[in-house]
């Protein structure tokens, strides 16, 4: 316990990304993440690495795609809105298979939207917000402990399947504080002297690039990547299950909504209702293959999200026919309250608890 | 017979596919050229941009990336300052077009430019958007006729072209600021000497270097290569001069 | 047991710091605590306040309704959070701010003149100190070994500081007691 620290979600991210090696920060300000950034300037002046006050969001993307071609662990962060200025670049960084670690501290949208919590989010990032063919790694943090643990893995999983890698956090996360431990970086260094651009030395010259006017190849590079990505989906699903072994009802959420979700689950455990949680950490690669399995026990899933249902997609194609799915969610602002929650669940128990 | 020979920066059994009498080859040439002269080849990372300028990296042989429409200066900026925090010294330049570093991309450009971030950027200016077919772009002068200004670019209409090289002169992160033109040797000669002093400011670490160089796009331009190089020399540097704006050991 | 706080007050009366000292005295006590800032847009002047949450049990619901203790430091805030004090709650309010007004009797109120106590001792900025003192009496009495280490985690080497607020703290611990 004594080598806790009270952090916020976006301190602990930074100081995490420090502690793994991470060389480049880009970044522009926007609430909730901007503390990232300002936490960055200083010690990464302190250290001679690589920080840049962008001139926009635009920049700082770009910026990280080719700081990430040098091999250097590279970061920004953002949020929402701002996030989609950078698809561009995403999409481009997906095609070139560079290294990039973005964090997108979400806020409510559409458009500008506000500062409140929102999980909206979910959608842009695991489909992909830019053009074409492609897939991020998106990781889904529920606490502040996990902002760091995930910071690790974002920059690990990066570098091991060259392929850009989002920390999806909820707004509350990075405001929020908690005591976390700043442990050691748990990943080994992935070698990258086979890609990177450091000078064509005693080498062939290389040429990292997204552009291909021979479709053939074109084609080819494509359907490498998405050998990737399978393999990716095969390796990197992560989740948290809390009291499924029994469980008849499942409720399914990601992020700080998970938290609530597990109240929730206690609250109806000792009404007798066997309630459990299935959390993905991982939300591309989604673990399809394990909700199917916990599906086929149950008859009925909930998802929780504070969006309209974006993780519910990915839920209701992991369950397909096995149990009915329902949805409780809300698009923005305070989180719901266990009442707001509890009132919801009554009504989709009602049907099948007589007791309710 | 041989004038010269071919640039060891240049690959091997490369295609020219540029259009006949389009300068984009004899730009490339020269960099290729200075990077022999200055031994720049193992250390140099081209950024290469979107339009015609992108297939630098189908001659150059150095590491190349290529850029979004408009970032190269962003990604030229990431690339120099990642190296410099692996304790690297590499020598990083971009190469654009107009309409990639003054329409789309001139916030990362004069960003770039006043924060002296210390890179070379090389412009090529052919007055339109030459890969989609000729259309009206930055720097596409009054009267112009192009794909998008049928009646030829109006002021009241289209508004004013941009001076690229006196713009980037007034930010002061900018070390040497420079036009040139290649339309016949004599001017040949001139910008490889220029391209040579911006690629040595950013060795001595001394900004941002930046040098425009006029480009002939007979294709679009509707000329003989001949007539393009005329058109360069009689009409193009009226508007756009040629000439340093800024050098920071003279100013 | 979860129990939840909110501090309020204004911009400058040292909310979220005392909340951060209050989450950093949790985390030492070796309970689960999590701390939560809110501020308007205003940066200086405006109404600020803090919500921590502490338990002997991993935390889950981490924005509640309403807290068991509320801290309000001036009358606006007195005004805005006198609703979210839970049923037989309590809320600790600065008379030197606020006007002593009873408009609920299904809580606890402690009425305390913190910045008239403050500035006894020549500084005005410890009354958020003199609160933490009232709240840790009515609730957990944390050791003092703890308090001290929160304050130095906060103030860092500024030691004439943390020596006047655990004073200040100490005068809020007995000012209950004494009533």
């Amino acid at each position: 316990m004594n080598k806790k620290e009270l952090l916020k979600g976006n301190i602990a991210i930074a100081k995490a990304a420090l502690n793994c090696g991470c060389k480049c920060y880009f970044g522009y300000p926007i609430t909730p993440q901007t503390e990232i950034g300002e936490f960055l300037s200083k010690e990464m002046q302190q250290r001679k690495l690589a920080y840049v006050c962008a001139e926009s969001e635009v920049a700082a993307i770009n910026m990280a795609l080719g700081a990430a071609s040098t091999g250097a662990k590279v970061m920004t962060s953002s949020s929402s809105c701002a996030v989609s200025l950078m698809q561009e670049a995403i999409s481009y960084a997906s095609s070139d298979e560079l290294p990039i670690v973005l964090i997108n501290v979400m806020r409510a949208g559409p458009g500008q939207g506000y500062i409140y919590p929102s999980q909206g989010d979910y959608n842009q990032a695991t489909t992909g917000g830019g053009n074409g063919d492609y897939r991020t790694i998106v990781l889904s943090p529920s606490n502040v402990q996990e902002c760091v643990d995930l910071t690790y893995k974002a920059f690990y999983l990066s570098q091991k399947y060259r392929n850009p890698t989002i920390l999806l956090v909820d707004g509350l996360l990075g405001q929020m504080a908690e005591p976390v431990e700043i442990n050691d970086n748990p990943y080994q260094e992935i070698d990258n002297s086979s890609w990177r651009l450091d000078g064509a030395n005693e080498r062939p010259s290389r040429n990292i690039h997204s552009l291909e006017p021979n479709q053939n190849k074109l084609n080819r590079h494509i359907i490498e990547l998405f050998k990737k990505y399978t393999i990716i989906e095969q390796n990197e699903c992560d989740y948290e299950e809390y009291m499924t072994q029994d469980a008849k009802v499942i409720l399914t959420a990601f992020g700080t909504m998970a938290r609530h979700a597990k109240a929730l689950c206690n609250y109806y455990r000792e009404k007798g209702i066997k309630m459990g949680l299935f959390r993905p950490k991982t939300l591309y690669p989604f673990p399809y293959k394990k909700l199917n399995e916990l599906s086929q026990k149950t008859n009925l899933i909930i998802d929780i999200e504070m969006n309209m249902g974006q993780m519910l997609k990915d839920v209701r194609l992991a369950v397909l026919s096995n149990a009915r799915v329902a949805f409780i969610g809300k698009p923005v602002g305070d989180w719901l309250t266990e009442e707001e929650m509890i009132k919801a669940a009554d009504n989709i128990l009602k049907e099948q608890y007589a007791s309710i | 017979m041989q004038v010269f020979n071919i640039p060891r920066a240049i690959k091997q059994n490369s295609n020219f596919t540029f259009c006949p009498g389009c300068d984009h080859g004899v730009a490339i040439r020269l960099v290729a050229q200075i990077i022999d002269e200055l031994k720049l080849q193992e250390k140099t990372i081209a950024v290469a941009s979107s339009g015609c300028s992108v297939l630098l990296y189908d001659f150059l042989d150095v590491d190349c990336i290529e850029s979004p429409h408009g970032r190269a200066c962003a990604v030229a900026t990431g690339i120099k300052r990642a190296h410099r925090a692996l304790n690297n010294d590499r020598f990083v330049f971009t190469y654009q077009g107009d309409g990639d570093f003054a329409s789309i991309g001139l916030a990362e450009s004069m960003h770039s430019a006043l924060r002296g971030e210390n890179i070379t950027a090389i412009c090529i200016n052919n007055t339109n958007y030459g890969m989609t077919g000729g259309q009206l772009g930055p720097t596409t002068t009054m009267g112009q006729i192009t794909t998008t200004s049928p009646d030829g670019r109006n002021a009241h209409y289209h508004g004013f072209p941009i001076k690229t090289a006196e713009q980037i002169a007034l930010c002061e992160g900018t070390s040497f600021s420079a036009r040139a033109a290649l339309y016949d040797v004599k001017n040949i000669l001139s910008t490889k000497n220029i391209i040579k002093k911006a690629f040595q400011y950013q060795i001595e670490g001394l900004g941002f270097s930046f040098v425009e160089i006029l480009s002939s796009c007979p294709t679009n331009w509707k000329l003989s290569p001949k007539d393009s190089h005329l058109k360069i020399q009689n009409e193009l540097t009226k508007v756009y001069p040629l000439g340093i704006f800024k050098d920071v050991k003279n100013d | 047991m979860i129990k939840n706080f909110i501090i309020s007050g204004s911009g400058g009366q040292g909310v979220l710091s005392i909340g951060t000292i209050l989450a950093n005295i949790f985390m030492l006590s070796n309970k689960f605590v999590t701390y939560s800032p809110c501020y308007g847009a205003e940066m200086r002047g405006g109404a600020v306040n803090c919500e921590i949450n502490a338990s002997d049990e991993q935390l889950l619901y981490i924005q509640n309704k309403e807290a068991d203790i509320v801290i309000a430091l001036n009358q606006t805030s007195f005004d805005k959070f006198i609703s979210k004090v839970k049923k037989n709650g309590t809320i600790i309010v600065n008379s030197s701010l606020a006007k002593i007004n009873k408009t609920r009797n299904d809580i606890k109120y402690i009425f305390a003149p913190l910045t008239q106590e403050a500035l006894k001792m020549n500084n005005v900025k410890i009354a958020n100190s003199i609160a933490l003192g009232i709240l840790s009496k009515i609730t957990y009495k944390f050791s003092i070994e703890n308090v001290k280490k929160a304050y130095e985690k906060i103030l860092k080497n500024k030691n004439d500081l943390i020596q006047k607020n655990i004073e200040a703290y100490l005068i809020g611990y007995n000012y209950v007691q004494e009533r």
